[in-house]
């Protein structure tokens, strides 16, 4: 078996730089990451059988991950890539490599920073091919260089609603359309977050620029309308938007429809809690960062011992953040690990902590001008498909419903969620469906039971005949 | 699966379209338990004209009774065998598969009797053998079983490869039994419910029993539960809380014979169907069986890790590996089938593996109601209970062995 004193699972910008920091010490760390490259989605490499020439050509972000990247290879730590989680128990992660058999890591400390997903955004249409999320968009570009479809329409909300249609564009996307769901940020918005900025002219250059492009290129951004609809037969062939009020909900009379062939969503991000629920760290609730969220201390520490996590995982905050925090789990997990001593941790982290302060400050700001409404949980009518794996619609989930407010009795007998997206796609709509059903909080919505495998995987690579029954079974004397 | 048709027996329906606000404060039997016993035993009391209330902590149907996979066991299996088949332990084998032919043939009719969609099939089950040894006890347990009423048939070779093919084709026998089938597990325990609670039964969910106390008079006994909803008084109690009748029992000094295991099952994603029957194993822990959602279900016996109440019991990922192993051996093909999630329930057992069953000794009044194999035997052992407490004169109704003072 092998051991590390360090174990990280993902290798995205938390990551990497968690793993960079902490082998500069010389302790034994494994960078785990399920891809055949580091950089997670921001900085995503190019597929295998593509080389870049001029990495400049790839925007920012490229070169920064470029730039970490490159930092982590010259230390040593080992990086373990094509890497599924499948388990945590005790200290041990269970893993599969590629197509092997399955394996146990062991590790004195574990550093989780498995990142965030798109939010998943559920009307008429939305299960109809040419409906694709941003970032879905963004993977087939960064690793493929394939732009989706030639009239492209963007739906969505956030930062991200001006930047990557921005981006699409400069690879010679053809953008038809940008609505943004929240309305035109105004004066006091705006003092907001110049107020928090400090230090974060970077973040404010960036958008400036992706303004600036989508003006010159007459890409018109809408504020205060939302995707209500997506029509089309067997693929997309229009969409349909309307204005909303301050929750998001539609206003009857000002929908618009609009030819389009593909319709990519970015209504923005919720974290990837589940290796934080198996391991029973306790979990909060934090809509302007995705929803449910992991309890840390400041160090990045859960509540279980040995356990720590950073990133979007443990509540969208974007990538500067998430460097900066998987560096300060760094510092905390060396120093428990008795290399470096209390007093020398709050030295070596001081400028960092201090910086974790101030992007922090402007990234509340940011979210709290994009939070998002209930109007984006209420899309759906009676024949929309809320579980697309098992296709079940509203109307087959709406008796069960009414009937509980219990998730895993709603997931058993309507099988929402137990395909193979594992609840991913459906738990929130249907944590949202419950709590307008039944007048409830949704962050006071428990979700169903932990369970593993964290990703499907071949029973032909779990099945192990070393494995015997006699070992294990309580025996009935 | 068309959830408009049964919405009524969904867990929680009780709840909004009764009032629950308070229970009350008399009643002949309260039966402490909503799982498939409590429910079935609230039907065939009420059934018999009995004035009974029953009464849940959480929702109906959550434990064991809801998180099984649904399956009869009619053949004698693995744990039901010691190591040499001596005389003495065919005429316990003997009994036991006349029980479970009661069961079988009450399973038989259930759909009718309750009037609804049960998800009730009869598709045969299949008990495979491994090694030559293995094969022996298949033979043996045959001529038990056949001349206990309880038709199977041992097949090897060409013969067993040609009528299940799919099986590993190196398997050294296997033995098939017609009568095996399942239920929906989810559907039993509320049906039961909801047909007591239209012949006057009261259920009530959310209503825990705290204390359990005696009061005796010169001429009659009364129990006192002390609940979370307030107190109940009544004649008789039956305590059918599966995996923690053990713990309420301990209140009144009685010590049951009993234990608790996790199980831990997995569940796979779907394939076009063609596994009719379910798989058992003579030699190793497996049941495995495809649904009528095309996905296969794999358990058999394998430990889950206890938590306590009200976590569920979390997985071994060794069970898992262990598991999936013996599937994978007994049915190739799962080895290009990807596991979604596991799940595990707790699993109440007897030392002897037979119920308890009947009205202490010791204490006079109060009645337990558990059983190993729950949903197999679950209903029939109700029935039994009932026809005790409506005429508990009839002493011999409910077999010696499964005393609650033994």
């Amino acid at each position: 078996m092998r051991e590390f004193d360090l174990v990280i699972i993902g290798g995205g910008p938390a990551g990497i730089s968690a793993a960079t920091t902490a082998a500069l010490y010389n302790i034994k760390v494994a960078l785990l990451d399920e891809r055949s490259s580091l950089g997670g989605q921001i900085y995503k490499r190019v597929g295998p059988g593509f080389s870049v020439k001029n990495s400049k050509q790839l925007g920012n972000d490229y070169l920064r991950g470029e730039k970490l990247i490159e930092a982590l290879t010259q230390t040593s730590a080992t990086i373990i890539l094509e890497t599924t989680v499948l388990a945590i128990e005790d200290s041990q992660v269970v893993i599969t490599t590629a197509s092997n058999r399955y394996e146990y890591i062991k590790f004195k400390k574990l550093l989780i920073t498995p990142g965030a997903y798109d939010r998943p955004v559920v009307f008429p249409g939305w299960t109809l091919p040419g409906v694709i999320t941003a970032g879905a968009a963004q993977s087939l570009i960064k690793t493929q260089w394939v732009v989706p479809g030639s009239k492209i329409f963007f739906a969505g909300s956030g930062p991200l609603a001006l930047a990557f249609p921005a981006q699409l564009s400069k690879l010679g996307a053809n953008i038809i359309g940008i609505i943004e769901a929240a309305p035109r940020p105004g004066l006091f918005k705006s003092l907001k977050i110049a107020s928090a900025l400090n230090q974060n002219f970077d973040l404010i250059f960036d958008a400036i620029k992706y303004q600036f492009h989508l003006i010159k290129n007459r890409i018109k951004l809408r504020y205060g309308r939302i995707i209500i609809r997506a029509n089309g037969v067997n693929k997309l062939e229009s969409i349909t938007y309307a204005k909303v009020d301050k929750y998001w909900r539609p206003i009857p009379g000002t929908e618009k429809t609009v030819i389009a062939d593909t319709l990519c969503l970015g209504y923005g991000f919720f974290p990837s809690v589940e290796l934080f629920k198996l391991v029973q760290c306790e979990l909060s609730y934090d809509e302007n960062r995705g929803g449910t969220t992991v309890k840390l201390d400041q160090w990045g520490a859960t509540s279980i011992p040995h356990v720590f996590g950073a990133g979007d995982g443990t509540g969208v905050s974007g990538s500067y953040v998430a460097i900066l925090n998987g560096k300060l789990s760094a510092f905390k997990i060396l120093c428990e690990l008795n290399v470096i001593t209390e007093a020398e941790l709050l030295i070596v982290s001081k400028s960092t902590r201090k910086a974790v302060r101030q992007r922090q400050k402007f990234q509340s700001a940011i979210n709290s001008a994009y939070s998002i409404k209930p109007g984006i949980y209420e899309l759906a009518d009676e024949n929309t498909i809320i579980c697309r794996c098992e296709s079940v619609t509203l109307k087959d989930l709406n008796p069960v419903i009414n009937s509980t407010s219990d998730v895993s009795v709603v997931k058993s007998y309507s099988r929402c969620g137990m395909g193979l997206c594992q609840g991913r796609n459906c738990q929130r709509q249907i944590s949202a469906l419950i709590a307008k059903r039944h007048d409830i909080n949704i962050g006071d919505i428990p979700g169903s039971t932990p369970r593993f495998p964290a990703k499907p995987v071949l029973l032909g690579q779990i099945a192990d005949d070393t494995v015997l029954e006699e070992k294990y079974f309580i025996d009935a004397d | 699966m068309q959830i408009n048709s049964y919405s009524p027996f969904l867990p929680g329906y009780l709840d909004r379209n009764e009032n629950i606000s308070d229970i009350p404060k008399e009643t002949d039997v309260a039966i402490i338990g909503g799982g498939l016993l409590g429910t079935a035993l609230a039907y065939y009391l009420a059934k018999l004209g009995v004035e009974v209330t029953l009464l849940e902590r959480n929702d109906l149907n959550r434990e064991a009774s809801g998180t099984n996979a649904g399956s009869f066991h009619f053949q004698i299996a693995l744990h039901q065998l010691t190591k040499n088949i001596s005389g003495a332990e065919e005429k316990r084998l003997s009994d036991e598969v006349r029980l479970q032919l009661d069961a079988a043939i009450l399973w038989d009719n259930l759909e009718k009797e309750l009037e609804a969609d049960l998800g009730v099939h009869f598709t045969g089950g299949f008990m495979v053998a491994e090694t030559q040894e293995e094969l022996k006890v298949l033979r043996e347990k045959q001529s038990i079983e056949n001349k206990a009423g309880l038709e199977t048939h041992v097949l090897t070779g060409d013969e067993m490869r040609s009528f299940a093919p799919y099986l590993a084709p190196d398997l050294s026998g296997i033995a098939y039994c017609p009568r095996e089938g399942h239920a929906n597990p989810l559907l039993v325990g509320p049906t039961y419910a909801f047909r007591a609670m239209e012949m006057g039964a009261k259920i009530r969910t959310g209503c825990e029993v705290q204390k359990i106390e005696i009061i005796d008079s010169a001429l009659s006994r009364q129990f006192k539960l002390h609940t979370s909803k307030g107190m109940i008084g009544c004649k008789r109690v039956v305590n059918a809380s599966g995996a923690w009748t053990a713990e309420l029992s301990m209140q009144l000094g009685i010590n049951l014979p009993m234990g608790l295991s996790g199980l831990h099952v997995n569940v796979t994603e779907p394939r076009e169907f063609f596994l009719k029957s379910m798989v058992q194993h003579i030699g190793r822990r497996l049941t495995l069986k495809q649904t009528a959602n095309n996905t296969f279900i794999i358990g058999g016996g394998w430990p889950s890790r206890p938590e306590k109440f009200p976590n569920r019991y979390s997985n071994y990922w060794a069970s898992a590996a262990g598991n999936t192993a013996v599937a994978v051996r007994v049915l190739p093909m799962l080895k290009d089938v990807r596991l979604l999630r596991v799940w595990s329930g707790v699993w109440a057992y007897t030392k002897d593996f037979k119920p308890i069953l009947g009205e202490s000794v010791k204490v006079p009044g109060y009645h337990v109601a558990m059983v190993p194999t729950g949903f197999t035997l679950g209903p029939m052992v109700a029935k039994i209970l009932a026809e005790y407490m409506h005429s508990p004169a009839n002493k011999n109704i409910i077999p010696k062995e499964f005393s609650v003072d033994r």
